[in-house]
Protein backbone atom coordinates (compact mmCIF):
# COMPACT_ATOMS: atom_id res chain seq x y z
CA UNK A 1 0.00 0.00 0.00
CA UNK A 2 1.15 3.09 -0.66
CA UNK A 3 1.87 5.47 2.44
CA UNK A 4 -0.43 8.33 1.27
CA UNK A 5 -3.16 5.74 1.39
CA UNK A 6 -2.46 4.25 4.91
CA UNK A 7 -5.02 5.93 7.70
CA UNK A 8 -4.41 6.71 11.50
CA UNK A 9 -6.85 5.15 13.97
CA UNK A 10 -7.37 7.96 16.45
CA UNK A 11 -8.75 7.64 19.60
CA UNK A 12 -9.30 10.27 22.48
CA UNK A 13 -10.18 8.09 25.98
CA UNK A 14 -11.21 10.01 28.94
CA UNK A 15 -12.24 8.38 32.43
CA UNK A 16 -16.02 9.03 31.72
CA UNK A 17 -15.99 7.63 27.72
CA UNK A 18 -14.48 7.07 24.42
CA UNK A 19 -14.55 11.11 23.60
CA UNK A 20 -13.49 10.33 19.38
CA UNK A 21 -12.46 6.87 17.45
CA UNK A 22 -11.87 7.48 13.86
CA UNK A 23 -10.33 6.31 10.87
CA UNK A 24 -8.37 10.02 10.27
CA UNK A 25 -5.35 11.13 8.28
CA UNK A 26 -3.54 13.37 10.26
CA UNK A 27 -3.36 13.95 14.18
CA UNK A 28 -1.64 17.53 15.21
CA UNK A 29 -1.37 17.77 19.05
CA UNK A 30 -0.11 20.24 21.59
CA UNK A 31 2.80 18.73 23.53
CA UNK A 32 4.79 20.31 26.09
CA UNK A 33 7.36 21.63 23.58
CA UNK A 34 5.17 22.80 21.42
CA UNK A 35 2.77 21.43 18.59
CA UNK A 36 3.58 18.39 16.52
CA UNK A 37 1.80 16.79 13.62
CA UNK A 38 1.68 12.66 13.21
CA UNK A 39 1.25 10.96 10.06
CA UNK A 40 0.76 6.98 9.41
CA UNK A 41 4.19 5.18 9.33
CA UNK A 42 5.14 7.75 12.69
CA UNK A 43 7.47 5.78 14.89
CA UNK A 44 6.45 4.88 17.95
CA UNK A 45 5.82 7.63 20.37
CA UNK A 46 4.84 8.23 23.93
CA UNK A 47 4.58 11.93 24.38
CA UNK A 48 2.89 14.31 26.97
CA UNK A 49 0.30 17.02 26.05
CA UNK A 50 -0.61 20.23 27.33
CA UNK A 51 -3.73 21.68 28.04
CA UNK A 52 -4.41 22.43 24.07
CA UNK A 53 -5.86 21.67 20.86
CA UNK A 54 -5.65 18.63 19.09
CA UNK A 55 -6.68 18.94 15.44
CA UNK A 56 -7.36 15.47 13.37
CA UNK A 57 -7.45 16.02 9.68
CA UNK A 58 -9.69 13.54 8.03
CA UNK A 59 -10.38 13.81 3.92
CA UNK A 60 -11.04 17.81 3.72
CA UNK A 61 -12.36 18.00 7.19
CA UNK A 62 -10.64 18.76 10.52
CA UNK A 63 -12.27 18.35 13.41
CA UNK A 64 -11.52 20.32 16.69
CA UNK A 65 -10.71 19.10 20.21
CA UNK A 66 -9.95 20.24 23.31
CA UNK A 67 -7.75 17.94 25.51
CA UNK A 68 -7.16 19.01 29.21
CA UNK A 69 -3.81 17.43 28.95
CA UNK A 70 -2.79 13.99 29.41
CA UNK A 71 -0.66 11.32 26.80
CA UNK A 72 -0.71 10.49 23.27
CA UNK A 73 0.74 7.14 22.33
CA UNK A 74 1.29 6.35 19.00
CA UNK A 75 2.01 2.97 17.91
CA UNK A 76 1.52 0.77 14.84
CA UNK A 77 -0.50 3.72 13.09
CA UNK A 78 -2.64 3.98 16.30
CA UNK A 79 -2.91 7.49 18.33
CA UNK A 80 -4.37 7.13 21.47
CA UNK A 81 -4.70 9.69 23.63
CA UNK A 82 -5.45 9.45 27.32
CA UNK A 83 -6.29 12.81 28.91
CA UNK A 84 -8.74 13.63 32.09
CA UNK A 85 -11.00 15.58 29.90
CA UNK A 86 -12.05 16.12 26.42
CA UNK A 87 -14.84 17.81 24.45
CA UNK A 88 -15.10 18.20 20.55
CA UNK A 89 -15.45 21.88 19.21
CA UNK A 90 -19.02 20.85 19.26
CA UNK A 91 -19.77 19.94 22.56
CA UNK A 92 -18.31 22.99 24.13
CA UNK A 93 -20.57 25.08 25.91
CA UNK A 94 -19.44 28.69 25.47
CA UNK A 95 -21.82 30.37 27.81
CA UNK A 96 -19.96 28.00 30.48
CA UNK A 97 -16.79 28.43 29.37
CA UNK A 98 -17.37 32.38 29.37
CA UNK A 99 -18.46 32.09 32.81
CA UNK A 100 -15.70 30.31 34.16
CA UNK A 101 -12.87 32.59 32.49
CA UNK A 102 -14.90 35.82 34.24
CA UNK A 103 -14.80 33.44 38.15
CA UNK A 104 -10.80 33.12 37.03
CA UNK A 105 -9.80 36.24 35.81
CA UNK A 106 -12.11 38.29 38.88
CA UNK A 107 -9.96 35.87 40.99
CA UNK A 108 -6.91 36.30 39.63
CA UNK A 109 -6.66 40.28 40.07
CA UNK A 110 -8.02 39.69 43.57
CA UNK A 111 -5.79 40.36 46.19
CA UNK A 112 -4.65 38.20 49.27
CA UNK A 113 -5.80 35.13 47.86
CA UNK A 114 -3.68 31.96 48.54
CA UNK A 115 -1.19 30.54 46.32
CA UNK A 116 -3.17 27.13 45.56
CA UNK A 117 -6.74 29.09 45.10
CA UNK A 118 -4.63 31.44 42.32
CA UNK A 119 -2.59 27.94 41.16
CA UNK A 120 -6.44 26.85 40.57
CA UNK A 121 -7.70 30.07 39.21
CA UNK A 122 -4.83 29.64 36.82
CA UNK A 123 -5.70 26.58 35.59
CA UNK A 124 -9.56 26.57 35.06
CA UNK A 125 -8.67 29.76 33.25
CA UNK A 126 -6.40 28.05 30.81
CA UNK A 127 -9.03 25.34 30.29
CA UNK A 128 -11.93 28.56 29.63
CA UNK A 129 -9.82 29.90 26.98
CA UNK A 130 -8.87 26.52 25.28
CA UNK A 131 -12.75 25.72 25.31
CA UNK A 132 -13.23 29.72 23.88
CA UNK A 133 -10.54 28.58 21.38
CA UNK A 134 -11.87 25.33 20.13
CA UNK A 135 -15.07 25.99 20.18
CA UNK A 136 -14.57 28.98 17.85
CA UNK A 137 -13.36 27.02 15.15
CA UNK A 138 -15.37 26.48 12.19
CA UNK A 139 -15.72 23.25 11.17
CA UNK A 140 -13.96 23.27 7.58
CA UNK B 1 -59.39 -6.49 66.00
CA UNK B 2 -62.03 -4.33 63.60
CA UNK B 3 -62.81 -4.83 60.46
CA UNK B 4 -62.91 -1.61 59.91
CA UNK B 5 -59.51 -1.20 61.86
CA UNK B 6 -58.04 -4.00 59.66
CA UNK B 7 -58.61 -2.06 56.46
CA UNK B 8 -57.09 0.84 57.35
CA UNK B 9 -54.07 -1.45 57.94
CA UNK B 10 -54.33 -3.17 54.30
CA UNK B 11 -54.50 0.43 52.99
CA UNK B 12 -51.44 1.60 54.60
CA UNK B 13 -49.91 -1.23 53.76
CA UNK B 14 -50.89 -1.48 50.49
CA UNK B 15 -49.67 2.22 50.17
CA UNK B 16 -45.90 1.46 51.48
CA UNK B 17 -46.33 -1.42 48.98
CA UNK B 18 -46.45 1.38 46.34
CA UNK B 19 -43.72 3.34 47.38
CA UNK B 20 -41.36 0.29 48.02
CA UNK B 21 -42.50 -0.79 44.32
CA UNK B 22 -41.64 2.41 42.73
CA UNK B 23 -38.22 2.95 44.52
CA UNK B 24 -37.19 -0.82 43.36
CA UNK B 25 -38.19 -0.04 40.03
CA UNK B 26 -36.14 3.62 40.37
CA UNK B 27 -32.98 1.31 41.22
CA UNK B 28 -33.23 -0.95 38.72
CA UNK B 29 -33.04 1.37 36.47
CA UNK B 30 -29.93 3.51 38.26
CA UNK B 31 -28.21 -0.04 37.86
CA UNK B 32 -27.86 0.20 34.52
CA UNK B 33 -27.01 3.17 33.88
CA UNK B 34 -24.28 3.13 36.88
CA UNK B 35 -23.15 -0.22 35.04
CA UNK B 36 -22.56 1.03 31.79
CA UNK B 37 -20.42 3.89 33.40
CA UNK B 38 -18.21 0.79 34.80
CA UNK B 39 -18.17 -0.55 31.35
CA UNK B 40 -17.33 3.76 30.04
CA UNK B 41 -14.54 3.64 32.24
CA UNK B 42 -12.69 0.55 30.95
CA UNK B 43 -10.75 1.80 28.03
CA UNK B 44 -8.91 4.21 30.19
CA UNK B 45 -8.14 1.91 32.71
CA UNK B 46 -6.63 -0.62 30.65
CA UNK B 47 -5.22 1.42 28.66
CA UNK B 48 -3.39 3.27 31.27
CA UNK B 49 -2.04 0.29 32.85
CA UNK B 50 -0.19 -0.77 29.38
CA UNK B 51 0.86 2.85 29.16
CA UNK B 52 2.31 2.43 32.91
CA UNK B 53 4.14 -1.01 31.53
CA UNK B 54 5.48 0.34 28.36
CA UNK B 55 6.78 3.20 30.28
CA UNK B 56 8.25 1.50 33.01
CA UNK B 57 9.98 -0.86 30.78
CA UNK B 58 11.90 2.01 29.74
CA UNK B 59 13.31 3.56 33.06
CA UNK B 60 16.01 1.77 35.01
CA UNK B 61 16.91 2.75 38.81
CA UNK B 62 13.22 4.83 38.97
CA UNK B 63 12.08 6.99 42.43
CA UNK B 64 9.15 8.04 42.63
CA UNK B 65 7.77 9.26 46.39
CA UNK B 66 4.78 7.21 45.47
CA UNK B 67 6.49 3.58 45.33
CA UNK B 68 8.80 4.36 48.19
CA UNK B 69 7.75 2.46 51.28
CA UNK B 70 7.69 3.87 54.30
CA UNK B 71 9.52 1.24 56.90
CA UNK B 72 8.07 0.48 59.42
CA UNK B 73 4.89 1.41 59.01
CA UNK B 74 3.33 4.00 61.69
CA UNK B 75 0.52 5.54 60.45
CA UNK B 76 -2.28 4.37 58.50
CA UNK B 77 -5.03 5.77 56.73
CA UNK B 78 -8.45 4.27 55.67
CA UNK B 79 -10.90 5.55 53.35
CA UNK B 80 -14.61 4.25 53.28
CA UNK B 81 -16.50 4.80 50.84
CA UNK B 82 -20.31 4.58 51.93
CA UNK B 83 -23.47 5.82 50.32
CA UNK B 84 -25.59 9.16 50.86
CA UNK B 85 -28.95 7.50 51.63
CA UNK B 86 -30.12 4.75 53.35
CA UNK B 87 -32.80 1.97 52.65
CA UNK B 88 -30.49 -0.16 50.43
CA UNK B 89 -29.89 -3.08 52.99
CA UNK B 90 -26.97 -3.63 54.66
CA UNK B 91 -25.36 -1.86 51.91
CA UNK B 92 -23.40 0.25 54.71
CA UNK B 93 -23.79 -1.77 57.99
CA UNK B 94 -21.30 -4.82 56.59
CA UNK B 95 -19.31 -1.76 55.67
CA UNK B 96 -19.10 -0.48 58.46
CA UNK B 97 -19.02 -3.65 60.38
CA UNK B 98 -15.73 -4.14 58.13
CA UNK B 99 -14.03 -0.37 58.72
CA UNK B 100 -14.50 -1.23 62.57
CA UNK B 101 -12.75 -5.06 62.04
CA UNK B 102 -9.93 -2.82 60.29
CA UNK B 103 -9.87 -0.51 62.22
CA UNK B 104 -9.33 -2.83 65.08
CA UNK B 105 -7.16 -4.87 63.41
CA UNK B 106 -4.31 -1.50 62.46
CA UNK B 107 -4.62 -0.80 65.97
CA UNK B 108 -3.89 -3.83 67.44
CA UNK B 109 -0.58 -4.14 64.78
CA UNK B 110 0.50 -0.86 66.57
CA UNK B 111 -0.62 1.81 63.98
CA UNK B 112 -2.17 5.25 64.14
CA UNK B 113 -5.27 4.97 62.29
CA UNK B 114 -6.73 7.83 60.59
CA UNK B 115 -10.14 7.68 58.60
CA UNK B 116 -11.64 9.05 55.77
CA UNK B 117 -15.20 8.52 54.72
CA UNK B 118 -17.26 9.58 51.43
CA UNK B 119 -20.91 9.55 51.80
CA UNK B 120 -22.79 10.53 54.15
CA UNK B 121 -24.32 7.84 55.46
CA UNK B 122 -20.78 6.73 56.70
CA UNK B 123 -19.76 10.25 57.90
CA UNK B 124 -23.07 10.25 60.39
CA UNK B 125 -21.96 7.00 61.92
CA UNK B 126 -18.51 7.75 62.50
CA UNK B 127 -19.14 11.00 63.99
CA UNK B 128 -21.54 9.33 66.53
CA UNK B 129 -19.61 6.56 67.13
CA UNK B 130 -16.38 7.40 66.76
CA UNK B 131 -13.26 7.40 65.64
CA UNK B 132 -14.02 10.97 64.16
CA UNK B 133 -13.39 10.72 60.55
CA UNK B 134 -10.37 12.89 59.52
CA UNK B 135 -11.61 13.75 56.12
CA UNK B 136 -14.90 13.80 55.03
CA UNK B 137 -16.44 14.34 51.12
CA UNK B 138 -19.65 13.89 49.54
CA UNK B 139 -20.64 13.75 46.32
CA UNK B 140 -23.65 12.92 43.82
CA UNK B 141 -24.97 9.76 42.85
CA UNK B 142 -23.22 10.07 39.89
CA UNK B 143 -19.45 10.48 41.29
CA UNK B 144 -17.64 12.59 38.11
CA UNK B 145 -14.05 12.28 37.60
CA UNK B 146 -13.00 15.19 38.91
CA UNK B 147 -15.26 15.13 42.08
CA UNK B 148 -13.12 11.78 42.58
CA UNK B 149 -10.05 13.22 41.38
CA UNK B 150 -10.12 15.39 44.64
CA UNK B 151 -10.23 12.38 46.85
CA UNK B 152 -7.42 10.70 45.14
CA UNK B 153 -5.25 13.57 45.38
CA UNK B 154 -5.94 14.04 49.31
CA UNK B 155 -4.64 10.44 49.43
CA UNK B 156 -1.51 10.48 47.58
CA UNK B 157 -1.08 13.97 49.27
CA UNK B 158 -1.02 12.62 52.63
CA UNK B 159 1.22 9.83 51.24
CA UNK B 160 4.00 11.86 50.17
CA UNK B 161 4.00 13.91 52.58
CA UNK B 162 4.40 11.02 55.00
CA UNK B 163 1.34 11.71 56.87
CA UNK B 164 0.11 7.95 55.94
CA UNK B 165 2.74 5.28 55.39
CA UNK B 166 -0.20 2.89 54.05
CA UNK B 167 -3.26 3.49 52.28
CA UNK B 168 -6.38 1.35 52.28
CA UNK B 169 -9.88 1.47 50.88
CA UNK B 170 -13.06 0.47 52.11
CA UNK B 171 -15.46 -0.27 49.49
CA UNK B 172 -19.03 -2.42 47.97
CA UNK B 173 -17.10 -4.56 45.56
CA UNK B 174 -19.66 -5.15 42.58
CA UNK B 175 -19.52 -8.32 41.81
CA UNK B 176 -22.74 -8.98 39.74
CA UNK B 177 -26.20 -7.74 40.00
CA UNK B 178 -27.07 -10.14 42.93
CA UNK B 179 -23.49 -10.22 44.42
CA UNK B 180 -21.90 -7.40 46.46
CA UNK B 181 -19.53 -7.38 48.95
CA UNK B 182 -17.52 -5.09 50.96
CA UNK B 183 -13.45 -5.60 50.41
CA UNK B 184 -10.45 -3.90 51.23
CA UNK B 185 -8.18 -2.55 48.91
CA UNK B 186 -4.44 -1.36 49.79
CA UNK B 187 -4.00 1.68 47.45
CA UNK B 188 -0.54 2.34 48.60
CA UNK B 189 2.51 1.83 48.72
CA UNK B 190 1.62 0.67 44.89
CA UNK B 191 2.64 -2.99 45.40
CA UNK B 192 5.50 -4.92 44.11
CA UNK B 193 3.68 -6.73 41.87
CA UNK B 194 2.65 -3.89 40.28
CA UNK B 195 5.65 -1.60 40.30
CA UNK B 196 8.19 -4.02 39.20
CA UNK B 197 6.38 -6.12 37.14
CA UNK B 198 9.05 -5.51 33.69
CA UNK B 199 7.16 -6.56 30.74
CA UNK B 200 9.44 -6.69 27.66
CA UNK B 201 8.87 -3.83 25.83
CA UNK B 202 6.33 -4.13 22.76
CA UNK B 203 8.70 -2.05 20.95
CA UNK B 204 11.42 0.98 20.83
CA UNK B 205 9.33 3.97 21.90
CA UNK B 206 10.40 7.62 21.26
CA UNK B 207 9.35 9.43 24.43
CA UNK B 208 8.48 13.79 25.03
CA UNK B 209 10.02 14.08 27.75
CA UNK B 210 12.21 11.50 29.05
CA UNK B 211 10.55 8.01 30.39
CA UNK B 212 11.22 8.92 33.66
CA UNK B 213 9.36 12.14 33.45
CA UNK B 214 6.06 10.60 31.95
CA UNK B 215 6.06 7.72 34.54
CA UNK B 216 6.02 10.12 37.21
CA UNK B 217 3.57 12.34 36.44
CA UNK B 218 1.56 8.90 35.36
CA UNK B 219 1.61 7.02 38.77
CA UNK B 220 -0.53 9.62 40.23
CA UNK B 221 -2.87 9.61 37.49
CA UNK B 222 -2.61 5.77 38.04
CA UNK B 223 -4.01 6.38 41.84
CA UNK B 224 -6.88 8.27 40.43
CA UNK B 225 -8.54 6.04 38.04
CA UNK B 226 -7.92 3.27 40.81
CA UNK B 227 -10.24 5.15 43.35
CA UNK B 228 -12.60 6.61 40.51
CA UNK B 229 -13.06 3.05 40.00
CA UNK B 230 -13.88 2.13 43.46
CA UNK B 231 -16.37 5.07 43.80
CA UNK B 232 -18.36 3.70 40.30
CA UNK B 233 -18.25 -0.05 41.62
CA UNK B 234 -19.74 1.10 44.75
CA UNK B 235 -22.31 3.40 43.16
CA UNK B 236 -23.34 0.56 41.32
CA UNK B 237 -23.28 -1.43 43.95
CA UNK B 238 -25.28 0.72 46.28
CA UNK B 239 -28.18 0.54 43.49
CA UNK B 240 -28.25 -3.31 43.47
CA UNK B 241 -28.76 -3.47 47.07
CA UNK B 242 -31.31 -0.66 47.49
CA UNK B 243 -32.93 -2.61 44.64
CA UNK B 244 -33.17 -5.97 46.54
CA UNK B 245 -34.00 -4.57 49.75
CA UNK B 246 -36.76 -2.93 48.18
CA UNK B 247 -37.91 -5.88 46.25
CA UNK B 248 -37.93 -7.74 49.43
CA UNK B 249 -39.54 -5.30 51.35
CA UNK B 250 -42.43 -5.17 48.39
CA UNK B 251 -42.80 -8.68 48.71
CA UNK B 252 -43.35 -8.88 52.42
CA UNK B 253 -45.92 -5.87 52.09
CA UNK B 254 -47.77 -8.50 49.81
CA UNK B 255 -47.19 -11.37 52.40
CA UNK B 256 -48.33 -8.76 55.17
CA UNK B 257 -51.82 -7.59 52.33
CA UNK B 258 -52.10 -11.18 52.14
CA UNK B 259 -52.84 -12.40 55.98
CA UNK B 260 -54.71 -9.33 56.80
CA UNK B 261 -57.14 -9.57 54.30
CA UNK B 262 -57.36 -13.31 55.85
CA UNK B 263 -58.31 -11.51 58.90
CA UNK B 264 -60.40 -8.80 57.59
CA UNK B 265 -62.29 -11.31 55.82
CA UNK B 266 -62.13 -13.45 59.54
CA UNK B 267 -63.50 -10.33 61.34
CA UNK B 268 -65.93 -9.11 58.46
CA UNK B 269 -67.98 -12.62 59.04
CA UNK B 270 -67.71 -12.47 62.77
CA UNK B 271 -69.64 -9.48 62.46
CA UNK B 272 -71.85 -10.21 60.09
CA UNK B 273 -72.65 -13.97 62.07
CA UNK B 274 -73.00 -11.54 65.06
CA UNK B 275 -75.58 -9.28 63.81
CA UNK B 276 -77.39 -12.09 62.25
CA UNK B 277 -77.89 -13.55 65.36
CA UNK B 278 -78.97 -10.50 67.03
CA UNK B 279 -81.43 -9.52 64.52
CA UNK B 280 -82.66 -13.01 64.85
CA UNK B 281 -82.57 -12.89 68.64
CA UNK B 282 -84.78 -9.93 68.60
CA UNK B 283 -87.10 -11.01 66.43
CA UNK B 284 -87.93 -14.18 68.81
CA UNK B 285 -88.05 -11.80 71.34
CA UNK B 286 -90.59 -9.62 69.39
CA UNK B 287 -92.66 -12.48 68.76
CA UNK B 288 -92.95 -13.76 72.50
CA UNK B 289 -94.04 -10.73 73.74
CA UNK B 290 -96.81 -10.31 71.38
CA UNK B 291 -97.74 -14.40 72.05
CA UNK B 292 -97.64 -13.08 75.44
CA UNK B 293 -99.91 -10.38 74.75
CA UNK B 294 -102.64 -12.30 72.66
CA UNK B 295 -102.58 -14.93 75.53
CA UNK B 296 -102.95 -12.52 77.85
Amino acid sequence: MHPSQRKLYCQVITPEKVVYSDEVDMVVATGIDGEFGILPLHTPLIALLKIGELRVKKGENQEYIAVHGGYLEVLEDKVTVLTEAAELASQIDVERAKKAREEAERKLSEEGVSSEDLEKARRSLEKALLRLKVSSRKPR
Amino acid sequence: MKARQIRRRIKSVQSTQQITKTMEMVAAAKIKKAQARIEAARPYALKMVELLEDVSAFTTDFTHPLLEKHEPPKKSLLLLITSNRGLCGSFNSNLIKKTDLILKREKEAGLETKLGVVGRKGINYYRFAGPNPYKEFVFGEEPSYFEVKEVADFLIDEYVQWKADRVILVFNHFKSLSEQRPIEYRLLPIGEAEAEEKREARTEFLFEPKAEEVLSSLLPIYIETLVFRACLESAASEQAARRLAMKNATDNAEEMIKSLTLAFNKARQAQITQEIAEISTCAEAIKYIEERKRGG
